[in-house]
């Protein structure tokens, strides 16, 4: 009896450590691309974790990039800050945020999630401001707090003279002025947003192309659904706000992350990155790049990939799955993609110019890493084509132990210049051409 | 060498278990029943509720265990067969329980239906423990509950 007690204890051991030391087989250009190849789906004990420690950036480090692309800090000192929006006039304008820690804990394991995930620097709160850059006349930039006490904001848009702003709540209008570094207008709360437990709580924003619509992507309250359906309503999907009469409508449903979005410029399509499910496997479920049908499903939480279905929701919705629409493009899994910016004008490289560029904030819950990074994917005809490059790396130390800083939001100022927002380290990075 | 001489447990420590030992099987019996219900309504509350029903009776079965590790195996405290059939049972249970709170720890659906075999498993092999135990055993001093 004593021995089979110590059998079932060692046996539980062994499965623990097993479990916990997975490691994925598949790297993240071998899984990007129109078919990703998807592993089957597994249940773990323990799902890996892996969590570099945040150090920042020490004195001059800074990330390393392509051949023929050079890397300039503008700006640092933030807090969490996430996106970037050039103004017309030259300033820039910084939205810094974090997560706003309403979530009640209803688990044991988010007891213990929280604090693996808090010693990457990707937790905690603060920030809930928007800094102005503005340029001076040696090139530098001067920061002034240009907007305060926001509620985790992370969108930011201007149409004409309204600057809106994605609180995690609601959508905020504002009277911009040109010659202003600090907001004198009162913020006009425009919509509300879906804002129970914001388990994902950004809410990414674009304009139409017209200035008449605003595209808010809100994320799901759950990874697939542990939170119950109805704390889903609303949530993992697109909405389109009119800007006249303030009503939305859903635009595309079951999309579980939708970080990011831009305008295809050529097709004039709307494109969004969203981030996939955890906790099937290391390598799944990739995150994506898509372009957005109007009414268009895709897939979560029921299926993944079109119709791959996800046991894990109860009751199943086979009708959906039916519907359920394949991405575009994969990116690789867990690469947790929060930034997508087409390219525009010539300001950069040729190889650079016909494209999306893509920050990947990198993973936390697979061996070896991916993401940390910003790539470009090139386009022909409207169609992603060619694996994604890599063009700003070295936001991880060499053995994926230390956290030098990671990329979110993205934009590209008059100059054809790629801006990155870095909310690890608190920077604000601009690449250009080298020469 | 002089052999220890046998003798009774403290009653001390029998209070103490008889105190803290209901509560992980209270637990784990209202896991159990959390889990069914889950498992035919899909209604997530249930499964989040068996999941810290798990721990927290994993948790209150810590001082107990220990306790009965002790009165159990150690020779001065002459402990019947039955009751070391109570404490292998016992330890299997938590066993299969520390497996269960994992198993839990999975999104949703995906902790079933291997959750509701584990709590199964988990309430019939303290069961038989306590049949064991009290039961079958000889009314000794060593007779805990």
């Amino acid at each position: 009896m004593y021995k089979s007690t110590l059998l079932l204890v060692s046996g539980m051991a062994a499965a623990l450590v097993l479990s916990g030391c997975e490691k994925a087989d598949l790297d993240t250009a071998q899984q990007s691309g129109a078919q990703p190849p998807l592993p089957e789906a597994k249940n773990y004990l323990v799902p890996p974790i892996h969590v570099p420690t945040r150090v920042g950036w020490q004195n001059d480090e800074t990330p390393q990039v392509a051949e023929g692309l050079k890397i300039t800090k503008i700006a640092d000192g933030f807090e969490h800050s996430r996106q970037v929006l050039p103004l017309p006039n030259g300033d820039i304008l910084v939205v810094e945020g974090n997560s706003p820690g309403t979530a009640s804990i209803t688990s044991p394991k988010q007891l213990i999630a929280n604090k693996v995930k808090a010693r990457s620097g990707k937790g905690g709160t603060g920030g809930n401001r928007v800094t102005l850059l503005r340029p001076q006349n040696d090139g530098s930039y001067r920061k002034y707090p240009y907007i305060e006490h926001l509620n985790s904001p992370f969108g930011i848009q201007l149409v004409g003279d309204d600057l809106y702003i994605a609180n995690t709540d609601g959508l905020l209008r504002y009277h911009y002025r040109p010659d202003e570094t600090k907001m004198s207008s009162e913020a006009e709360a425009f919509t509300d947003l879906p804002s129970t437990i914001n388990h994902h709580w950004t809410k990414s924003l674009l304009a139409s192309q017209d200035g008449r619509k605003l595209y808010v992507g809100v994320g799901s309250n759950s990874n697939v659904g542990e939170n119950g359906l109805e704390v889903e309503y609303r949530r993992a999907a697109v909405l389109e706000v009119d800007i006249a009469s303030r009503s939305s409508r859903i635009f595309a449903s079951g999309v579980r992350n939708p970080t990011a979005l831009d305008w295809e410029p050529n097709t004039g399509k709307l494109w969004v990155v969203a981030n996939e499910r955890d906790e099937i496997g290391s390598d799944l479920v990739p995150d994506y790049l898509t372009s957005l049908q109007d009414g268009g499903f895709y897939g979560w939480p029921y299926s993944y990939y079109g119709q791959h279905v996800d046991t894990r929701v109860q009751p199943q919705r086979p009708d959906l799955v039916e519907k359920a629409i394949t991405p575009d493009y994969a990116l690789g899994s867990h690469v947790a993609a929060l930034g997508v910016h087409f390219s525009r004008g010539d300001g950069l490289p040729e190889q650079y110019r016909h494209g999306v560029f893509v920050s990947e904030h990198g993973s936390w819950n697979r061996s070896p890493l991916s993401g940390y990074r910003v790539t470009f994917i090139s386009f022909s005809e409207g169609k992603p084509t060619g694996p994604p490059q890599p063009v700003v790396t070295g936001f991880i130390s060499d053995d994926e132990s230390e956290l030098h800083g990671a990329p979110v939001g993205l934009a590209q100022l008059q100059d054809g210049s790629l801006l990155v927002a870095d909310d690890v380290g608190n920077t604000i990075w601009k690449v250009s051409a080298a020469n | 060498m002089t052999p220890t001489p046998s003798r009774p447990a403290p009653r001390w420590a029998w209070l103490l278990f008889a105190l803290l030992d209901p509560i992980p099987y209270g637990a784990f019996v209202a896991a159990l029943i959390f889990d069914a219900i889950y498992y035919n309504t899909a209604t997530i509350m249930y499964v989040k509720g068996a999941a810290w029903l798990l721990v927290f009776g994993l948790l209150a079965a810590i001082i107990p265990r220990l306790i009965n590790l002790f009165l159990t195996w150690m020779p001065r405290y002459r402990a019947s067969a039955a009751t070391r059939l109570d404490f292998m049972f016992t330890a299997l249970a938590i066993i299969a329980a520390i497996f269960n709170a994992f198993v839990h720890g999975r999104d949703a659906f995906a902790a079933m239906p291997t959750g509701l075999w584990l709590s199964i498993l988990t309430v019939v092999l303290l069961v038989l423990g306590r049949l064991a135990g009290n039961a079958c055993g000889p009314k000794g001093e060593d007779r805990h509950v």
